[in-house]
Parts: structure tokens; sequence; C-alpha cells
């Protein structure tokens, strides 16, 4: 997978590369909007992650010229504005979803998994594995080397937003909005709870664990073998 | 001199004094004038009419011709003594019967005017001198066909002197009272403008540190001081702003501080020595944690700037108050659980308000009843509809909160325990963000405690009187 990231603030452009690189894909930085335009129409990227606020053309111009030229390439722009305009603004012009700086990097590295799995996934499984857990979701049941596992629907819920994203780091906020549809950072630390409660039934009596706090960061469902 | 827009007051005033008392003196003058020299004429005319009557008696006497070739005898007899007269007798013929020595108009010049309008005042102006006059047809003792015109004229030059002498001293006069009021009338309107200046050397007074100063409403004339009113007023809530604006900046520099002192240090502090991997991961997964927060807290902060200026506008639609609350309770289920807290529902309404803004409001005070209720206790939550205002109240047991806090409470960064300051939990920000959301939506909101139990309550206008709510949520904010 081929990301093009267009940004001019040098410290971020080179995290944002590295970062991206490091979890597997192939990453061009172009840190001006002429540029970004050119390679964007160009060469064949899977994904534009692309600033608003850029020397030369914005990145709405930017946006525009690859809309105009008819790919379909999806663009995530990067906002410091929290204003509404903005959002509304990049979504009427294309762009597939949005962030606000500053942003947690986890954070972007599941948007860019969910818009790079877009259109791409495979019809609706009726089960999800890692290792030896099994979730029937047709039925809304787990299990683990054979033995079922109780959970509460939204405790079901949250392990298979895990399992279908295993591997990558989630953050809170992103667990919050897509297991209980809360976009908003609650002052009370309602996933750790959650999750330390989806553990003890998980978990605890196996010798592998499954769910691994990131510090700093989110959880991550990972398969101890293949680790 | 335009008297709109931005001409002096004083000036106005000063011109408008001069142009009224130039009117009025001018028009004063005038009438005086006019009347003065119509007593000079009905004085003439008094004259003139005895002397007509004389002749007239004279002529009737006269019987003969004869003695009308003697009229001019009689004549000087009767006339004997009033100088500046001018008497002429014509013959219809136009024969001088009669004359003075000074009596210089000509038969033509009376005659057309006896026959038509008798005793009707005329002026004649011969050489230097003006003459008022008046002249008749009358008949003699001798009988029909023997009438004679007498002419009657007073040398009124010095009336018309006397005139010209009064209009000069009226121009002079007025041009003086005209000067007169035009300094008196600047100088009172100076004078009653004086509060103005007053009012202006006070304003200036006041800049952005010395917000503080008000203008003396007391001491100002009654018709400045609803003018001083409003400028207080407005002084007022500039200063509210103000101070919000400087508050708001100070409580960021200091909560930052802790945090980016943190990550100074104890990054200044892993890089003073070369350590192991394991130490380079837990202090940079301290520092994610860190930073995390910090990036939080500002943009709960953004949100609270926004709404304290009245820039959150809500995107209103129709909000079922039980369904949000439903759902809430779900997200806080497993740490209720933890707590062994139960919570409880009673009631339903709908509302029309932004509802993710709303959700996040409820969730707030929803996290700080969870977070503060005593273990094994029950959190209840209370929704009641009434005709113009939907309430909410969220109640749980605890350590309740002392008076003296429960007005505090809103403000942003207020603990009540300062000592939990840096805790995890929470920026500090959660009910002053609630708060900003409930007031943008045109609602209030309130904590009571009465030592074990605290409640909250929400009051949001129903749909419909939504409308009402102010576009400056600023001047509601504490």
């Amino acid at each position: 997978m081929r990301i093009l990231i267009v940004e001019d603030e040098p410290k971020t452009g080179d995290y944002l590369k590295q970062g991206l690189a490091e979890a597997g894909f192939v990453v061009d930085l172009v840190r001006d909007g002429h540029g970004g335009l050119h390679q964007a129409l160009t060469e064949g990227h899977d994904l534009v992650v692309l600033d608003v606020m850029l020397p030369g053309i914005d990145g709405w111009a930017v946006l525009r010229g690859i809309r105009k030229a008819g790919k379909e390439t999806p663009v995530l722009f990067l906002t410091a504005r929290d204003a509404v305009d903005d959002r509304v603004k990049g979504l009427e012009l294309g762009a597939d979803d949005y962030l606000i700086k500053p942003f947690a990097f986890s954070e972007l590295l599941a948007r860019v998994r969910t818009l790079l799995r877009r259109g791409t996934r495979a019809a609706a499984a009726e089960f999800l594995h890692t290792g030896d857990l099994e979730l029937d979701l047709m039925r809304r049941r787990a299990t683990r080397a054979g033995r079922r596992i109780e959970l509460t629907s939204k405790e079901f819920a949250l392990l298979e937003l895990l399992l279908r994203r295993q591997g990558e780091v989630l953050p809170r906020s992103l667990i919050a909005s897509q297991v209980w549809d809360m976009n908003f950072d609650s002052d009370t630390n309602v996933i750790e709870v959650a999750m330390r409660r989806l553990r003890v039934k998980l978990d605890d009596p196996f010798e592998a664990k499954l769910i691994r706090t990131v510090r700093g960061m989110g959880y991550v469902l990972e398969n101890p073998d293949c680790a | 001199m335009r008297l709109t827009g931005r001409t002096s007051i004083t000036w106005r005033l000063t011109a408008l004094f001069v142009i009224a008392a130039t009117s009025v003196l001018l028009a004063l003058g005038l009438v005086i004038a006019s009347s003065v020299e119509q007593h000079f004429e009905e004085q003439d005319m008094e004259v003139l009419t005895g002397k007509m009557t004389l002749a007239q008696h004279t002529l009737l006497q006269i019987r003969t011709q004869q003695d009308l070739d003697h009229i001019a005898q009689v004549l000087d007899n009767a006339l004997v003594g009033h100088h500046g007269l001018a008497v002429r007798v014509f013959a219809s013929s136009g024969v001088v019967l009669f004359t003075t020595a000074n009596a210089p108009f000509s038969f033509d010049q009376v005659a057309a005017n006896a026959q038509r309008h008798a005793h009707r005042p005329m002026t004649w102006t011969l050489g230097q001198q003006s003459y008022r006059g008046i002249a008749a047809e009358l008949p003699t003792g001798i009988g029909e066909g023997s009438k004679v015109i007498v002419a009657v004229a007073t040398n009124i030059a010095h009336h018309q002197a006397f005139m010209r002498a009064f209009r000069n001293t009226l121009w002079i006069f007025v041009s003086i009272a005209a000067t007169l009021t035009g300094v008196l009338g600047w100088a009172v309107a100076r004078s009653g403008l004086a509060p103005l200046r007053a009012m202006r050397e006070q304003a200036q007074v006041v800049t952005a540190q010395q917000l503080s100063h008000r203008l003396a409403v007391e001491s100002v004339p009654v018709e400045l001081a609803e003018l001083a009113q409003s400028f207080n007023d407005m002084l007022a809530r500039l200063e509210e702003a103000f101070l919000r604006l400087s508050d708001f900046s100070s409580d960021i520099a200091h909560e930052l501080r802790t945090p980016v002192s943190n990550l100074m240090t104890q990054t200044q502090v892993a890089l003073s020595r070369p350590r192991e991997a394991d130490q380079y991961r837990a202090i940079l997964e301290s520092n994610a944690e860190e930073l995390e927060h910090m990036a939080r807290m500002i943009s709960d902060m953004l949100l609270l700037a926004k709404a304290e200026n009245g820039l959150v506008v809500p995107h209103c639609e129709t909000v079922h108050l039980a369904v949000e609350l439903r759902a809430l309770f779900d997200y806080y289920e497993a740490v209720a659980e933890d707590k062994g807290l139960s919570l409880s529902l009673e009631g339903d309404a709908e509302v029309e308000a932004d509802r993710l803004m709303l959700r996040r409001a409820l969730g707030n005070l929803l996290s700080n009843a969870v977070r503060h209720a005593t273990p094994h206790s029950a959190v209840q939550v209370r929704v009641a509809g009434f005709p113009d205002e939907i309430t909410v109240e969220i109640a749980n047991t605890g350590d309740g909160i002392a008076k003296e806090h429960l007005e505090r409470i809103f403000d942003r960064f207020f603990r009540v325990d300062p000592a939990r300051q840096r805790s995890s939990e929470g920026s500090g920000l959660g009910l002053a963000i609630t708060k900003s959301i409930v007031v943008a939506h045109g609602g209030t909101i309130s904590a009571a405690s009465d030592g074990a139990m605290t409640t909250f309550t929400v009051t949001l206008p129903r749909a419909g009187h939504a409308q009402a709510m102010p576009t400056n949520t600023a001047k509601a904010a504490p």
C-alpha cells in the first residue's frame, strides 16, 4: 500500500512518514501544495494524507485538483482548526475523512487503515478468528480454546472491534466512538474499566494474553503465536 | 453653517441663539418702525384734514365771483401761523386762485387725485423735499359749477429724517445684540455642556488596565444620566469579558505549566546518560500519557473559549432524553458496576437540542455523579417535562459539596479538593463545558447539596422556546 503525505510542517511530516513506514506502508512525503498535487495525479497512491495549510496552493486546492482529474484516491485531511466549516468544506470537496491537530498517531493509523480497507472488504464474515479465539457474529458468541466466554453485548462489540482490527493499536477515543457512539472524552476511565472486565473474562483464565495495553496510545489485540 | 453631523454642539447652539435673537429683535424693530411711521402719518393727516375743513368753510362763505377773486386774502388770514404748510387752490380751469409761498405742486398732480380719491393722502417729492398732502374738489358758496380744487400739503422731511435715524439705530442695535447673544450664547452653551466635557475626561481615564473605572452617574445632569449609565454598563460588560479572557490565559498557563515541566524534566533526565531500551520505552510511554492529557485539555479549552464567546451554535434536532440517557448508562455501566452503583432513570421528554453536545453535557454530569458516588449507592436521573421547560436532575449520594464551593463548581479548573488537582481523572473542565453547552441551548444549570445528596439540575427550554436562546452565551456565563 502506497501513501502520499502532503505536509509542510517539517517535524509533523517526518514523524508521519516514519510512523506510517514502520506500520508497513510505502510512504512519499511532499512538503508543498503544487508538488503534492502533481504526485497525487501522476503516481498511483492508494491514499493521500493532506494538510490544509500548505505553501503554494492550499490543501483545498489540491483536493479539488485531485477530484477534478477524476481520481477517486481516498483523501484524509488534517486541519488545525476545530471549526465545523472546515470539516464540512473538506467533506464537500470530496475528502473521505479528517483529523484535527493535535491528533494521536494511533488514531491516524486507525483511520488510514479504515480508509484503505474500504471498498476492498469481502462480504460480511460470519466468524472471526485469531489463535484459539473464535467469534460467532451471527449468534453473538465468543469461544476460546473451545470454552464459551459469556460477554455482555458491549463487551462483545468491543472484542469484535479489537479482533477486526487485530494488530492495530486502537486509541480510547476510537473505541468509545465505535462501541458506545460516544464522541467525547470522558473524565471517567470508562474504557480502562471496560477493557479490564473484558480481560478478566478473555485473558485471565488462559496462559496466552491476547489484549495488550500500549501505554499512552491505547489497546491492541494480538495473536501471541504470530507476535 | 451646516447644523448637522460633526459640527460642534457649542457652535450649533451659538448659531441658533444668534439666529433666534436677531429674528426676534428685527421683527420687533420693524413693528415699532412701522407704528411710529403710522403715527406720524396720522398726525399729519389730522393737521391736513383740519386745514381742508377750514378751507371748505371759507369757500362756502364765498357767494360771488368777486369774493372768489379775494379768496387769497381770506385764506391767508385763515391759514396764518402755520409754517411748513403748503396750500394751493385751483379753479376747475387750472388757474391758481391761491397759493402759499412754498407750494410747488402743479394742477395736473392734484386734479386727478382730487376727483377720484378725495382726502386720500399722497406723497410728493419735489427736489430735496418730500410732502404729504391731500387734495379735494370743494364746492363754493357761488353754487354748482364753480367748484375749486384745494390741495393741502405738509413738508415731511423731518419725519423722514427721524425714521432714517431710527432705522439706523435699529440696525446697529440688532447687530450689537446679535454679537452679544453670540458671545453669551457660546458661553452659556459651553457651561451647559461642561458635564459632557467632564464625562469625556472621566472616560479618558478608562484603559484596559483600569476597566473598573465608572462614570459618576449621580453627579451628571438628568439628561446625561442615561448615557452615563449605558456607558457604565458597556464598561461593565467589557470588564467582565476582559477579565474572563485574562483569567482564561492565566488558567491555561497555570494548567499547562505542571505537565510541561514534568515532560521537560523527565526527558532531560532521560537524556543525561545512556539507558536501556526498556527505560527509554517507559519514559516515552509516560510522556505520551502526559501529552495525551494536555492535548485533551487544549481541545476542551478551545471548546470552552468558543462557547464563552458565543461561537458555539447548536445544530438543533429533536432529542429523546431517555434514549440519550440510556446510551450514557450503557457507557458508564461498567464503571458503575465496579463501584456497585445502580443507575436509575425516571421520566422522558423531547427537547430541541444539538444531540452530540447535549450528550456530552449529560455525560459529564453522569460521569461526575458516578465518580463521586459512595460505593453501593444509587445514582438517580429524573427527567420532567413542564409546559415551557424540561428539567433533568442527576443525583448521587456522596460526601456532598460545601456551600461555599457550590457556586464555583462550574468554574474552569475548579476542584473542591486542591490536592486532587493532578489526578488522572478529568481536566477540571467537565462541569464548565457542561454549563457552557446548557447555556448555549438557552438553559440553566444549578447544583444543590444537602450534605449527603448532591443534585445537579439542568433546565432546558422546551421545543419551540429554543428560539429565545441568547446569541451571546458569554453574557450568561458566571
